[in-house]
């Protein structure tokens, strides 16, 4: 794994410019931890100060500081969407692999699930489960049913996957060796499927910050807990475009581009550590 | 034939069962075979494509899903006093005899190692269950036997796709004879490969099977390979056993019609009989096969009775069995 990093980053571009634009985000998300201000504090600094050596991203009119405001909202915006991709990726590996090696009946029921998730507008969903649960709705429910929605198109692809897999000889030749189903997926097939899940991983974490992100926007979601659609909410409510507070939206939008240009870059180059033969191809040549 | 079989497998049927839409196709791959193998006996099967080879020793081995069906007849195996019918074998008889007594080299053996993992990695995940022990004292073994197969112990290091594919066969060889298994299924071990690595990977078999003291059912339709591998030979048209004999004396002597057509077309060096006049049509369909002996519509010696009537194997001299009325006639 650690050559692995090693080669990618000598040899892809695309690759070591993904990590270095991560890296910036981790970098001031980890410097929420030494945050001089608690988060939702508010009137701690002047309100409206343009950005200037003391406040290297100005105040809002909230009187917090941006930069730190913004290090806590990108930390938890992150772990938002780590923790969506996590759940939801261990959903459609599950149900994916399963589906294609079991095949008959059991991929029948699990795909008709599967195909109903996909059909279904998520959008109105996630609102409609907002007005539902109001209050009660917090950081953590709203990204379990995120994941609960999330999985459905990557369940196809492994499934499609497994489905060859399933073809193969090897696959044969181990049940013939007499292993189990759970052994078969796996020692055999978990590691072929775990590359395409890497890559479509980078692709859930964009698409859930950029729904978790259109719903604080709308304020559909817990606006105690600041993140980027958060801090945005919060600016427009404070018609900071019109009261020409800039960075208050600047700043955010900024960094979030930056996340989902990170993430993107190593979604591309994941296709490279995919196939370990074009990746030995372009170490070696 | 020796005394002891190791394998006995009588009137077998094995057919396809589909049923879609209400409508129930059945197509009889493997139709009233009987055979025996013998103790360190290699085998060879030989037939034209879809003559129901694979899905015979498919059969043998108990590797049936559907809907691949086993209609009648009885398959069993003798491993030194151990008897196992594999019609009554449960799940976990067939796990305690596989690889330990019965091992198979897949079709398309180039592809049963997993590409994405070492080749080491496939060795323990399908071997080392069954042998078990201390992992260290397995390797050693693996690497002692992969000396066997001219290999360099490295090749465990490897990732499959930066070997070549008679490396990737020898490996797959290895593979199947690492635990000595009594019997052996090889359904085409060395059809993709070019003559010369061909010729080396028989010899390897040839010398781990007489090492091992194993018996062995070889599959291809390369009767070349069954002219230098194979003690016995039997020949399969349309799913079923037409003609049974020792190697030798089926390529001298061929009785049945379709074996004689057979034998015939292989190009020979030197003073050569004209191959005779070629088969007019091809193999029926096995959803629809014809009546009586399946290979009457192409027979030249065809009878009123081979289209009404199949012909049982008899046994026309000794170890020599044929299917067909017109060689009772004739010889």
């Amino acid at each position: 794994m650690g050559r692995t990093i090693w080669d990618l980053l000598r040899t892809n571009r695309a690759f070591a410019a993904g990590l270095v634009l991560l890296g910036l985000v981790m970098a001031v998300a980890l410097l929420s931890f030494v945050s001089p201000y608690p988060p939702n504090d508010a009137y701690v600094v002047p309100p409206d100060v343009p950005p200037c050596w003391a406040y290297p991203l100005g105040t809002n009119s909230r009187g917090q500081d941006v930069f730190w405001q913004l290090s806590v909202a990108i930390r938890n915006t992150l772990a938002f969407g780590i923790t969506v991709a996590a759940i939801s990726r261990c959903l459609a590996l599950t149900i994916g692999m399963v589906a294609g090696y079991a095949g008959g009946l059991i991929d029948r029921v699990l795909m008709s699930v599967n195909d109903t998730f996909i059909v279904i507008p998520l959008f109105p969903i996630l609102v409609l489960f907002y007005f539902v649960m109001r209050d009660r709705m917090s950081w953590a429910l709203l990204a379990l049913v995120m994941a609960c929605l999330g999985w459905a198109y990557d369940a196809r692809l492994i499934r499609s996957v497994a489905l060859s897999l399933r073809a193969r000889e090897f696959t044969e030749t181990a049940i013939f060796s007499g292993m189990s189903m759970r052994q078969v997926l796996l020692r055999e097939h978990l590691p072929f499927v775990l590359p395409i899940v890497f890559s479509t991983t980078m692709n859930n974490i964009n698409w859930s910050i950029g729904m978790e992100v259109t719903l604080s926007v709308l304020g559909f979601t817990d606006i105690n807990t600041p993140t980027i659609g958060v801090m945005l909410y919060w600016a427009n409510q404070h018609t900071a475009m019109v009261a020409g507070i800039w960075w208050w939206i600047a700043a955010p939008v900024a960094l979030v581009v930056i996340t989902f240009l990170g993430l993107f870059l190593l979604a591309v180059s994941m296709n490279e550590f995919i196939d370990p033969r074009s990746r030995l191809n372009r170490v070696r040549g | 034939m020796s005394e002891t079989a190791v394998l006995t497998v009588r009137d077998l049927r094995a057919h396809y069962v589909l049923s879609a839409f209400g409508i129930n196709r059945s197509v009889s791959a493997v139709d009233g075979v009987s055979l025996r193998i013998g103790r360190n006996e290699i085998y060879g099967l030989a037939g034209e494509s879809s003559s129901g080879k694979t899905t015979l020793i498919r059969t043998i081995a108990g590797a049936i899903r559907p809907p691949l069906r086993v209609l009648s007849g009885a398959i069993e195996f003798d491993f030194a006093g151990k008897r196992v019918a594999m019609q009554t074998a449960t799940q976990s008889d067939l796990a305690a005899i596989r690889w330990r007594h019965l091992s198979y080299v897949m079709q398309g053996s180039m592809s049963v190692l997993n590409p994405v993992r070492r080749v080491r990695h496939s060795f323990v995940d399908f071997a080392y269950r069954h042998i078990g022990g201390d992992i260290r004292e397995f390797l050693n073994a693996v690497r002692a036997h992969i000396g066997r197969v001219d290999l360099p112990p490295g090749v465990l290091d490897a990732y499959p796709h930066e070997l070549s594919g008679g490396m990737r066969q020898r490996l797959a060889i290895a593979l199947a004879t690492i635990c000595r298994p009594d019997f052996i299924i090889a359904d085409e071990p060395t059809t993709a490969l070019d003559v010369v690595v061909q010729k080396s990977v028989l010899g390897m078999i040839r010398s781990v099977q007489r090492e091992l003291g194993s018996s062995m059912l070889f599959v291809t339709h390369d009767l070349a390979v069954h002219a230098n591998l194979t003690d016995r030979l039997g020949i399969m048209y349309a799913g079923r056993l037409v003609e049974e004999a020792a190697t030798a004396a089926l390529f001298r002597q061929p009785l049945h019609p379709y074996t004689r057509h057979l034998v015939g077309s292989l190009p020979r060096i030197g003073a050569t009989p004209p191959v005779t006049a070629d088969l007019a049509g091809r193999p029926p369909s096995l959803a629809d096969p014809p009546p009586g002996c399946r290979f009457h519509p192409r027979c030249p010696l065809a009878m009123p009775v081979c289209s009404e009537q199949a012909p049982d194997m008899r046994v026309v001299s000794d170890g020599h069995r044929v299917a067909c009325f017109a060689v009772g006639v004739g010889a």
